[in-house]
């Protein structure tokens, strides 16, 4: 359990944790700021192209987002979940109608208003024909900030006697649309992947600028290099733990 | 002539009752820079299929430099001569002097700010023009007096019958368009149905490209016709290809042209690092104009530019074969005109293949067949000078 604490020190040690337990052969430092220049840098698969998901994106809607990473990352084999995990869920969002691509691509998943669609993790070049009649998703708007709203999660059924209830943060200031889609599915995908979300789980999206204040200790959190301060580490979303009383979370 | 409900495009007489509405809609030339060869090439190929067209079907030859004032190279262009040049006086200068200031332009490598695009979008929605393309498009149109060219209103206010959000509007019913304005991005055409790449027309800072701009200008024409002709540079397939799908989608059927540019000494030459110096039109019409009476010139161009060089741009400029084209010319002018051997619409007729409008590859070669007879002088004079 991570304390609701946002320090470099802390989220330095969630980013090493994160990244060690998929690959604890890694050389990471503990220094922040090191590990601010090693994220920076990106990483790079020693056993050539990692294997990837495309996100094909027509609208951005926040909640239909998480509910589609659900089910997508649910339903994934395993042996096609490992791979992706092992890839750090690396994923390329690409802009996109996936009802004008329906006939041409088959998604494993589409959102139910067609605001996305999921392509299964593969090496790049299963997706070439994709890549090349799209492009690179680039809203560079903030998400503005809205009312909490909540997502119950819809992947397969329930597998728990008593579903979780959760917060999920959202930091806004400074984080363009696009960079947030990225937090977000990170966060989410690997949190189904792990088993902290699960079918029947209600979620509660709260955008804030920045991810202070949470009385809520974060089971997860997405933490990667603040681009306004390339030497920080910043927290881009976070998972609380399970709420289990009313009073014990933000309204 | 009949005008049509479409404001300030050229029309002519319909024809009898049934017939073809088409439209001819050529890429237009930026005014921003001095007329070449290779522009020549496509205005000569469009003006014979105009003329030939307009004999056979109720034809209109839409081309509105209004419409396309809005892209960026046009309108960073103005905004960088008032940055840098201030209070000029444009009305005396030559092509070749403006065409220098747009080299200069495209030097900077600094993309214009929308912010500072932005009242020059505005004033070109109302008819404003900046002097120096202005003066550019004056001096066409003595280029083109002198070539026997068709005005299609080059210095008209030809608005485009829709705005931006009408674009959208249109393509959005139809499932043809990806906004992601809402999420700080850019709008794109979307044809990925039929398995062409998503391509953007709005840049997420709100500035369109020429698609859009063709979009804005043709879409609301297309309902009105039955065929459109779509005149446009080899470069710009894809993008044309975009074009001839979405204004299908609304109804006529549409016919691509395109046409390859002229290299000069192999070379295809970009107007903005300044390769037309010494190879502009007015150079051209200066150099070769005054040798031949006014008719052999413009047939000869015409024999040279379509027939000899093609649809293709695999040959050269080359001076000599002009002047043969203009020895032909002459010689075809001189001969005693062959009597016409009936209407001239039937005989145009044979050039049109399936379609309504007049091939000018064909029509043009035709002239030049060993086999047949000698050009009729209604032809001469309704096609070619």
């Amino acid at each position: 359990m991570t304390a609701p604490s946002t320090s470099q020190q802390l989220l330095a040690r969630t980013a090493r944790e994160r990244l060690l337990a998929v690959r604890p052969d890694l050389d990471l430092p503990d220094d922040p700021v090191a590990l601010a220049g090693v994220l920076a840098g990106g990483r790079r698969e020693p056993g050539g192209e990692p294997d990837s998901v495309v996100a094909v994106v027509r609208r951005v809607d926040i909640a239909g987002w998480i509910r589609g990473t659900c089910v997508f990352a649910h339903g994934l084999a395993p042996d096609r979940a490992a791979a992706w995990r092992r890839s750090f869920t690396h994923t390329v969002f690409l802009a996109g109608n996936p009802e004008n691509l329906g006939e041409r691509v088959r998604f494993d998943h589409v959102a139910e208003d067609a605001s996305a669609a999921w392509h299964r993790p593969a090496k790049p070049r299963d997706s070439i024909g994709l890549r090349r009649l799209l492009k690179a998703f680039g809203g560079e708007a903030e998400l503005p900030v809205r009312p909490p709203e909540v997502v119950v999660v819809q992947a397969g059924a329930p597998s728990r006697a008593r579903p979780a209830e959760r917060d999920l943060y959202l930091a806004t200031a400074g984080v363009s649309c696009a960079r947030t889609l990225v937090h977000l599915n990170h966060l989410v995908a690997e949190a189904v992947l792990d088993g902290l979300i699960a079918a029947g789980d209600r979620l509660t999206v709260r955008r804030v600028p920045h991810l202070t204040g949470s009385r809520t200790p974060f089971a997860a959190l997405r933490v990667d290099v603040d681009p306004a301060h390339p030497d920080r580490l910043r927290a881009f979303a976070g998972l609380t733990e399970e709420i289990t009383d009313a009073r014990n979370h933000c309204p | 002539m009949t005008v049509l409900s479409v404001p300030h495009a050229s029309w002519t007489r319909r024809p009898a009752r049934g017939g073809r509405r088409v439209l001819l809609a050529p890429v237009t030339v930026t005014p921003t820079k001095p007329l070449t060869p290779s522009h020549l090439k496509g205005l000569l190929w469009t003006d014979v299929l105009f003329r030939a067209t307009r004999v056979v079907a109720e034809t209109g030859y839409r081309y509105s430099n209004t419409a396309y004032h809005s892209t960026e190279q046009t309108l960073g262009f103005w905004e960088f001569l008032d940055d840098a040049g201030g209070d000029t006086d444009y009305a005396a200068m030559t092509e070749e002097q403006i065409g220098e200031l747009y080299v200069r332009y495209w030097a900077r490598r600094q993309r214009p700010s929308a912010a500072a695009l932005r009242p020059y979008r505005d004033a070109v929605e109302h008819g404003w023009v900046h002097p120096a393309s202005a003066r550019i498009q004056q001096l066409w149109s003595a280029h083109f007096r002198r070539l026997g060219l068709h005005d299609p209103g080059l210095s008209e206010h030809q608005p485009p019958g829709y705005g931006l959000a009408e674009v959208f509007d249109h393509l959005a019913v139809r499932g043809l368009c990806l906004d992601h304005r809402a999420a700080g991005g850019p709008v794109y055409l979307d044809l990925t149905r039929a398995g062409l790449p998503l391509r953007q027309i709005v840049t997420a800072d709100g500035q369109p490209n020429y698609l859009a701009c063709a979009l804005r200008d043709l879409l609301p024409l297309a309902v009105e016709h039955d065929e459109i002709v779509l005149v446009h540079d080899r470069e710009l397939d894809l993008d044309y290809r975009l074009l001839a799908h979405v204004l299908a989608n609304a109804g006529p059927i549409v016919h691509r042209l395109p046409i390859g540019r002229v290299p000069i000494e192999d070379r295809v030459r970009s107007a903005r690092s300044g390769d037309w110096r010494g190879h502009t039109v007015a150079a051209l019409i200066d150099e070769v104009a005054g040798a031949y009476r006014p008719e052999v010139f413009r047939l000869g161009l015409r024999l040279y530019f379509i027939a000899t060089l093609g649809p293709g741009q695999r040959q050269s400029y080359r001076l000599d074969l002009l002047h043969k084209s203009l020895h032909r010319a002459e010689r075809l002018l001189d001969a005693a005109p062959a009597p016409a051997p009936g209407p001239l619409a039937e005989r145009l007729g044979q050039h049109r293949g399936s379609h309504a409008h007049v091939n000018p590859y064909r029509l043009t070669t035709g002239l030049l067949a060993r086999h047949r007879h000698l050009p009729s002088a209604d032809l001469l004079a309704e096609v070619f000078l």
